[in-house]
This record gives C-alpha cells, sequence and structure tokens, in this order.
C-alpha cells in the first residue's frame, strides 16, 4: 500500500483511538493534524509550508464568518431562557390543558419538549432539564418508567433538528447552503416527528391505562384565571418564536439577525419575570461562553485535522472507496445514513457534524437522484436534515445513546433496562419518520420552495 | 512539587480571568446586532438618519464586521478558559471505567504531545502570516466602510491560542504534581480527573427548580417536595 493510502486511513483510526482516551475531542484533532503533518512530511507526502493553511483557513472560516456569529447568539439565548424558569411555567400549564387527554403529562412534556426545541437547541441540556423536572413526576404519579423516560429523552433531543437548531447553523456552513434553507426544511420534519410522539402516546395510554394515568390536578385554577394562567406562561415562548423564526421565515432578519434578537428578547424576558440579576447574567455569560468556545475548539480543531487530512489524499481516498462499492447513489445515501448512525452513538453532534459532514458532503452533492427531490439545489438541504433526523434518532438507539447516558446520569435511580425498553417504540417512530422524509422529501423541501419565493 | 502546584494555580487563575473578561462579548455584540436590525428599519422610514452622527460612526457595514470581531474575540479568548474549567467534549464512555491515575497519564501525554505542539504552531504561523503581513500591508476590510487594520482581528488568534497553550502548561504540571508529587497534594491536584458534566449540570437545574418551588409552589416538580403530590 502507498503512503497516501496508509496515512490517511491510520489518520482516521488514530482519532477513533485518541478520542476514546477521553481527552478533549477539540485538542485530539488539532494535535493528530499536527503529527501526522509531520509524519507526512518525514515520508515525503506533506511540505512544512502546507501548515501555513492551518491558521489562515481558521481565521477565514472560523472568525471571518458573519455567519457562525448566530451560534453564540443562539447559545446565549437558550442559556438566558434556563434561568428565566418559564419551562417551569409552561409544563404546569400544558398539564392543565392537557390534564383530560389520555396520556395528559406525557403529552404535555413532549409538547413542551417541542417548545423548548424552538426557543433553543443544546439536548444535553434539555434532556437533564426534563429529566429533573418531569420524571419523578410522572413516576409519582403512575407512569410506566419505560414511558416516561423514552418520552423524556425523545422529547429532548429534539431540539437538534426543530429551528433555530446550533447545529443546523453548522451544517449550513459547511455544506454552503443557506442556514434559513434548513431551518424552513426542518420544520415540518421535527413538526412531524413530535406528532408521532404524541400520536403514540396517546394511542398507549387508551389501550393501557395503566402504564399512563390521567392526571387529577382538582385544585386548579378555573374560568378566567386559567385563561391568565395560559396567556401569561404562553405568551414569553411564542413571542420569542414569533421574534426569531417569524423574523427569518418573513425574510425579515437574516439568521444572524434574528439571533441577536433572540438573545435580547430572551434577556428582556428574564427581566420581567424578575429573574434577572448581575449574578444571573454574569453566570449566563461564563456558562455560554464555555458552550461556545467547545463548539468553536472543535470546530477550528477539525479545520486541522481536515486540511491534513485532505493534503494525505484522504477525501481522495474515501471517495475511491465508495466508488469502488459500485452501489449507486441509493446505496451511497443508505451507507452515509448508516455510519452516521452508528457514529451517534458513541459521539456529540459536534464532532459528527464537524468531522464526518465535511468528509461525506462532496460526495452528497454529486449524487443523482433523478428528479426525486425535485431541484437539484435542494439535494444538499434533504440530505442535511435526513442526517439530522438520523443523528436524532441514533442518541435514543440503546445500548449506547447518547441522550440515555444523560438521562441516567440525572436520574440514577431508574433502572438502565427500563430507559432502553421504553425508547425502543420511539425509535421505531424515528425510524418511519426517517423513512417518510426519505422517501417523501416534500416534507422537507416544500416548505423552503413556498416560504422562499 | 508545592511550588509547581502554586505555578498552576497561577497560570490557571490567569487564564480564567482573561475568559472571564472576554465572555462579557456576548453582550456588545448582541447590542450591535440590535443596531443593525433597528438602523436598517429607520432608514426605510427616515433616510436622513445616514447623515447623523451614530450613522457616520458605524454604518451598516462596520456593524456587521464588529460582529464577527467581536465573536473572534470571545471565542479564541475562552478556548483556554474553556479547559481550565473542564468544558472541552470528551469522549466519556471509556474514561469512565479508567482509574484516576490511567486519566492524569493520559491529560498529561495530551498536554504535551498534542496540545503544546498544536498551539505553539498556529501562534507562530499566526503571528508572522496574519498579524505581521497585515500590519505591514495596512490591511483593513475590502469595503471601504468597513473597519481598518485587520490586524488587531487576527492577532485573537495569537492571543486565543496564547492562552490555551497556558492553560494547557497549567493542567500539564498538575498532572505532574498528581502522578509524581507527595500523597498530600494529590487531592489538591486532582481537579481534571474527577469532573463530571452531567452531574454539573445536575446541581445546576436542582438549583433552578428550587427557585421555582420556592415562587410557585403549585408547580410541584421534581423529586423534593413528594408529599404534595395528589397521587402520592
Amino acid at each position: 500500500m502507498p503512503w497516501y493510502e496508509i496515512l490517511p486511513a491510520a489518520m482516521l483510526i488514530c482519532m477513533a483511538l485518541f478520542i476514546f482516551s477521553g481527552f478533549p475531542v477539540a485538542l485530539v484533532l488539532g494535535g493528530l493534524g499536527l503529527a501526522f503533518g509531520f509524519l507526512g512530511i518525514a515520508v515525503g507526502e506533506f511540505k512544512l509550508v502546507h501548515f501555513n493553511a492551518v491558521p489562515l483557513r481558521i481565521y477565514a472560516g472560523s472568525v471571518e464568518n458573519i455567519i457562525l456569529v448566530a451560534i453564540p447568539m443562539f447559545i446565549f439565548m437558550g442559556t438566558m431562557l434556563e434561568k428565566s424558569g418559564i419551562a417551569e411555567d409552561l409544563l404546569y400549564t400544558l398539564q392543565l390543558l392537557t390534564r383530560r387527554l389520555p396520556g395528559g403529562l406525557a403529552v404535555s412534556v413532549t409538547l413542551l419538549g417541542t417548545i423548548l426545541a424552538a426557543t433553543t437547541g443544546i439536548i444535553g441540556a434539555s434532556v437533564v432539564l426534563l429529566t429533573l423536572m418531569a420524571l419523578p413526576q410522572m413516576l409519582k404519579r403512575g407512569y410506566a418508567p419505560g414511558v416516561a423516560s423514552g418520552t423524556i429523552a425523545s422529547s429532548g433531543t429534539l431540539g437538534i433538528l426543530i429551528p433555530p437548531s446550533i447545529m443546523l447553523v453548522l451544517m449550513a456552513d459547511q455544506l454552503s447552503v443557506p442556514v434559513g434553507v434548513l431551518f424552513i426544511g426542518a420544520l415540518f420534519p421535527g413538526l412531524l416527528l413530535a406528532g408521532l410522539y404524541v400520536g403514540y402516546i396517546m394511542t398507549k395510554a387508551t389501550l393501557q391505562p395503566q402504564s399512563a394515568p390521567p392526571l387529577a390536578l382538582d385544585d386548579a385554577p378555573v374560568g378566567l384565571q386559567f385563561v391568565g394562567l395560559v396567556v401569561k406562561s404562553f405568551l414569553p415562548p411564542v413571542f420569542l418564536m414569533v421574534l426569531v423564526l417569524g423574523s427569518i421565515f418573513a425574510g425579515w432578519a437574516t439568521p444572524t439577525e434574528a439571533s441577536g434578537i433572540g438573545a435580547i428578547g430572551a434577556t428582556l424576558l428574564a427581566l420581567f419575570r424578575r429573574r434577572l440579576s448581575y449574578a444571573v447574567l454574569k453566570d449566563v455569560c461564563y456558562r455560554s461562553a464555555v458552550t461556545n468556545a467547545m463548539i468553536f475548539g472543535i470546530f477550528v480543531g477539525a479545520t486541522c485535522f481536515s486540511l491534513v487530512f485532505k493534503r494525505l489524499g484522504g477525501d481522495f481516498l474515501i471517495e475511491e472507496l465508495i466508488n469502488s462499492l459500485g452501489i449507486g447513489p441509493w446505496g451511497v445515501l443508505g451507507m452515509i445514513m448508516l455510519v452516521v448512525f452508528l457514529l451517534g452513538f458513541f459521539l456529540d453532534w459536534i464532532e459528527i457534524t464537524l468531522i464526518v459532514l465535511p468528509i461525506f458532503a462532496p460526495i452528497v452533492a454529486g449524487l443523482d437522484f433523478g428528479d426525486h427531490v425535485g431541484s437539484a439545489a435542494m439535494i444538499l438541504p434533504w440530505f442535511a436534515i435526513l442526517f439530522a433526523v438520523n443523528l436524532q434518532t441514533s442518541f435514543i438507539t440503546p445500548p449506547f445513546g447518547f441522550a440515555l447516558f444523560y438521562m441516567k446520569g440525572a436520574a440514577p435511580y431508574v433502572n438502565i433496562k427500563h430507559i432502553y425498553r421504553g425508547i425502543v417504540p420511539f425509535v421505531v417512530l424515528q425510524l418511519t419518520g426517517l423513512l417518510l422524509c426519505l422517501t417523501f422529501p416534500e416534507i422537507i423541501t416544500w416548505l423552503p420552495s413556498v416560504v422562499l419565493k | 512539587m508545592r511550588a509547581l502546584l502554586s505555578i498552576s494555580n497561577g497560570l490557571a487563575a490567569v487564564t480564567d480571568a482573561v475568559g472571564r473578561a472576554a465572555a462579557w462579548l456576548f453582550l456588545p455584540m448582541a447590542l450591535v446586532i440590535l443596531y443593525d436590525v433597528l438602523q436598517r428599519k429607520l432608514l426605510n422610514v427616515y433616510p436622513d438618519f445616514q447623515q447623523t452622527a451614530l450613522y457616520q460612526f458605524l454604518p451598516s457595514t462596520k456593524a456587521q464586521e464588529l460582529e464577527w470581531h467581536l465573536h473572534g474575540f470571545l471565542f479564541m479568548l475562552c478556548l483556554g478558559f474553556t479547559y481550565i474549567r473542564n468544558g472541552h467534549v470528551r469522549v466519556d464512555i471509556l474514561r469512565e471505567t479508567f482509574s484516576q491515575r490511567t486519566r492524569a497519564w493520559i491529560e498529561l501525554l495530551g498536554c504535551l504531545f498534542f496540545v503544546l505542539p498544536y498551539t505553539v504552531l498556529v501562534v507562530d504561523l499566526s503571528a508572522g502570516l496574519l498579524v505581521w503581513n497585515s500590519f505591514l500591508m495596512n490591511e483593513g476590510s475590502s469595503a471601504t466602510t468597513g473597519l481598518p487594520m485587520r490586524w488587531i482581528i487576527k492577532s485573537s488568534l495569537v492571543i486565543g491560542f496564547g492562552f490555551l497553550a497556558i492553560a494547557a502548561l497549567s493542567i500539564l504540571l498538575r498532572h505532574i504534581v498528581f502522578l509524581f508529587g507527595p500523597e498530600e497534594l494529590r487531592p489538591l491536584a486532582n481537579r481534571y480527573v474527577k469532573g463530571d458534566e452531567i452531574e454539573e449540570m445536575k446541581q445546576d437545574v436542582e438549583e433552578e427548580l428550587a427557585q421555582d418551588a420556592a415562587d410557585h409552589p403549585e408547580h410541584r416538580f421534581g423529586g423534593g417536595n413528594g408529599a404534595n403530590g395528589k397521587q402520592g
């Protein structure tokens, strides 16, 4: 085997090896890029001057890039919202609203997960929040642990899909498609999945009432007082959603502008709800800064890694490998989906979006799906959203699903077997949703084609 | 060994202070974005706004460039801070099964062979290629109304990676103390081999829920107030 085949392959293997050592991913990527650059120099496949591209690319790709400014702003918005306490108010009101429905409490958790997803998009935090807030109550009310944990894990991960999603911003940047197209395209698939969850919960609660018993909140407010409560708890998130998503969908603001307005809106909300103090503001800034630097650390590390990987012939190797399989466009798509699904067990969306997506993107852009997707310009957005749905599925798939770990960590008293068993129907729903989006690309492409006219 | 630990603490404190200062950049960023959106709407109804001193000082092009300038400093200056606060994502599946000593060895070797060479390379190359070149050329925005002096934002790479190197040095020293130092210093040095992200998130949310329970007793969330549950 020649060096240009051995080095990139070894690079991928080393990446897997060192990432699993538990050393920070961002730093493994940067360090490995460097190490293989020097290895490449030793065997004559790389030159010292090629390293010059590293800082140039870091600057041009991550600093001088106004699209990515949306990421810190969405993080700030989400962190601030968490502090504003609107989630607690919302869950309480949703419970009251859905208390006559079969499986009302689980339905209200799903709805809350969907609404949270539409205001932020950090899934680890969402799953922990929902687990601590709703799981004890669901168990106390007699829900089967499987139903309760399945509902929380799946609704808590909707955030990576439903706009505004930080992941979609990063994907748009990687694939060079407009952020707005991905946001608008992801809306229906996200709602479709939430709808499937609600349908399943209600069916299950009707057929097996003992697994999801109805609520009895006798002292619930009634009449005008109740209407007031509903308005008071729904107004803040609806206001933010209209502000952020509305202005993007209507074309009034770019996603970056909308994110800044959303950050200010969330701060004002916290102020009006008397949760904003100097200490809270400071905490939100520090915490958002850590999350943001974590994402951009990987971004920068992946820049270094993929630069060396490509220079050593890595993308060529992968393309050749895929072509030699001779499995046609659908086979390639299926294979990529499988790889992403499996990686999603172990890695966070950040690593997958920043390392794997750039490797596969040029291949997908060149695939010919005939007129399955309609216009050729929609192939990448369609692929990106399939990728997102797929990734979300892998987060809730036992035994290694990411969200399941967060949940178990936040609720150590729940038996992991119950979590595994309870999530299975939701995985089936996810796969149904994924299959629907694959078969009927209109679910993804229709809304952008109408809105962006 | 005690001296090494003090040096490590000092380096960590400096990096942390820089990150904490930079974290406040979120606020000017959001305000500049708001200004940019508002002034565009304002120009539609009141075109004379273009003549005002404010618009002369910060036209749209400048505002938009200022947004990514601020972000560049925000995330670059927080790279080291995030490492000090153990905020860089780790894949924990196998790590959880390692002993504290194994984890410490991994951290030590990682700092030595991955982080330090990587940061030194980026600092060295960006100082010459980005900052110095840009300074010599007197490089500014390609837009006539954009921001001048590109060397300032380009120096964010040098400073940011510089502090990441300092953070790595601090963590490296701690682990030397942990692995080779006397028994009594170990508990002081092992901050990074313990860290548990989910546990920290959990504590935050629990504080939040306690606050909520104080404000809204009718909500009855979480496990703490089980006695209030209707169907116990």
